[in-house]
């Protein structure tokens, strides 16, 4: 056999076709009792609907966490989950925590230096002395 | 198994069964012409369509719909999710929803699809029908995409490339970025928008690893299988088929998400048809990276370059060293190319003058095996065109064979 071939699996590039929101799953906890719910508990019922409407592709689970500060925690596609707590936070506030969690990506938050991130290679290629302009000592 | 079926072990005392679930799609509902009432061993079908036709009556639809309602078999008593909790299941809407698939589709055939057989082997109520479709229509336009677009693909890099698009591994990777979630045991009262499958013990052996043989004329002589004979025997991949497993025996998890990939590509196929079928191809699978310049694996380039020369008609390939650098030091670097007359076919660089030239031979090789053409028009895409702007592709000699 003169050529055989290497076993690979295609890569996906999220969002080169189709767009997969990696936030897959929102648990809304909160307390009947505690003050710290207060808002919490007028998100729950003015809010929340319109939220899950706006997200179809997003679960939401809502369950109370009794003598506890309420939480959000998002469930994302890498396994791993990010809880925001919302103690004392106004409607609006929550709301905002709510987006955060879903446009996070579920990964480690990380300082990003370089400007593009791409699978390909650089076009130019990597510079190299024996081509071009030869320089003469 | 769990399910009770009161009716078959009942059938010989009672009047000829007659049709229960409608399996054809477009198929009205057929319970008021039952002679006897049925109402334990209903499973109304997940796909029916014949909710969608008006009832003959009013009278008898509401006759009807007392009667589901009166069905009270208990979840736990089903091997998989009844059709019903598929309404209810936020997962399974989540999911249709996340995967921007087509209103038409129906979240009852969503959850059919990640229904594998080892969980329920009937196959009214599994994937297996949804999944042979959906390998099928995954192969076809996969390797049509191939060979269109390279049409001087060797044999063993198409199998490798399609393997790499629609192979178990690269199904089971795309089932798990979807979001995909995979039950711990399967039965009638988890959520249906989960993976129903019994997953395989650890360190468990599994059956379907043994092939079932080479399929070939001559098997028993134990001759090798060559690429040729692959594709009249093999798989799509150029592998040995493989035993089918029993439908209720466990296996990998790969396996069951693999199979529900393959499934929701038939869904969608029967229920929205080829261009929306083929836009989700194009939108999760051609979308998807795969460098076929890294899938080659000479043994012999130079000479696979000069027997290519010689049957194109090209003069003999030669070696020419462009310009080298330290070559008495440590490190020295030698870059070669290969000329076949004036014209330059490759060109690499080396440690030593061979490296280097067997670069440059490997580089000329893959530049011609990966010519893609400008101008490609599908096959499955000239379906239902005007026969005028139909384009043949190119069909090429095929890869040298030395």
């Amino acid at each position: 056999m003169p050529l055989s071939a290497v076993k690979a699996v295609a890569k996906g590039q999220n969002g080169v076709g189709a767009f997969i929101l990696q936030c897959k799953r929102l648990d809304f906890h909160y307390c009947d009792w505690a003050g710290s719910s207060k808002g919490m508990n007028a998100f729950i019922h003015k809010r929340l609907p319109q939220f899950a409407r706006e997200n179809p592709q997003i679960e939401i689970t809502v369950s109370p966490r009794p003598h506890k500060h309420p939480v959000v925690t998002g469930h994302y596609i890498n396994g791993r989950e990010k809880a925001v707590c919302v103690r004392n936070m106004t409607t609006e506030l929550i709301l905002e925590k709510a987006n955060l969690l879903k446009e996070a990506s579920g990964e480690k938050l990380r300082r990003v230096n370089k400007p593009v991130t791409s699978v390909n290679e650089s076009v130019r290629g990597i510079w190299s002395p024996y081509h071009g302009a030869q320089y003469k000592i | 198994m769990k399910r009770i079926r009161i009716q078959r072990w009942g059938s010989q005392f009672l009047a000829p069964r007659t049709q229960f679930r409608p399996q054809c799609p477009l198929r009205p509902p057929q319970h008021h012409l039952s002679p006897f009432p049925q109402p334990h061993s209903c499973r109304s079908q997940s796909t029916s369509a014949g909710d969608i036709f008006p009832p003959l009556d009013a009278d008898e639809s509401a006759g009807l719909s007392q009667q589901d309602e009166d069905v009270s078999i208990p979840p736990e008593a089903l091997p998989s999710p009844p059709p019903s909790a598929a309404l209810k299941s936020a997962k399974l809407a989540a999911l249709h929803a996340r995967l921007s698939l087509p209103p038409r589709l129906p979240i009852q055939t969503l959850a059919r699809a990640l229904v594998h057989e080892s969980a329920d082997p009937d196959p009214n109520f599994n994937n297996t029908s949804l999944a042979i479709l959906g390998s099928n229509l995954l192969g076809l336009y996969t390797s049509e995409y191939l060979l269109c677009h390279y049409p001087r693909l060797p044999i063993s890099v198409l199998f490798a490339a399609q393997s790499a698009y629609v192979g178990t591994k690269a199904l089971a990777l795309m089932a798990h970025e979807w979001g995909i979630e995979s039950v711990a045991e399967p039965g009638g009262e988890v959520d249906p928008g989960l993976l129903q499958y019994r997953r395989l013990a650890a360190g468990a052996a599994w059956g379907e690893f043994a092939p079932r043989g080479t399929g070939r004329p001559n098997e028993q002589k134990g001759w090798r299988r060559g690429i040729t004979s692959k594709i009249v025997y093999d798989d799509q991949f150029g592998d040995m088929r493989m035993k089918t497993p029993e439908p209720s025996q466990p296996v990998p998890l790969d396996i069951a998400a693999e199979s529900f990939v393959r499934a929701l590509m038939g869904a969608t196929y029967l229920h929205c048809g080829r261009a929306t079928t083929k836009r989700l191809f194009a939108s999760h699978w051609l979308s998807r990276t795969l460098d076929l310049s890294k899938m080659f694996e000479f043994r012999t380039p130079t000479v696979d370059l000069s027997k290519l020369c010689a049957r194109e008609g090209f003069e003999p390939a030669v070696a020419r060293l462009i310009s080298e650098t330290g070559r008495a030091s440590r490190h020295p670097v030698f870059v070669v190319g290969v000329y076949s007359g004036k014209d330059k076919l490759g060109e690499g660089a080396g440690g030593s003058i061979d490296e280097a030239r067997v670069r440059a031979a490997v580089m000329a090789l893959k530049s011609w095996y990966l010519y893609k053409p400008l101008d490609v028009t599908l096959p499955s895409d000239a379906e239902g065109m005007e026969p005028t702007k139909w384009k043949p592709n190119l069909v090429d000699l095929g890869e040298v064979i030395v």
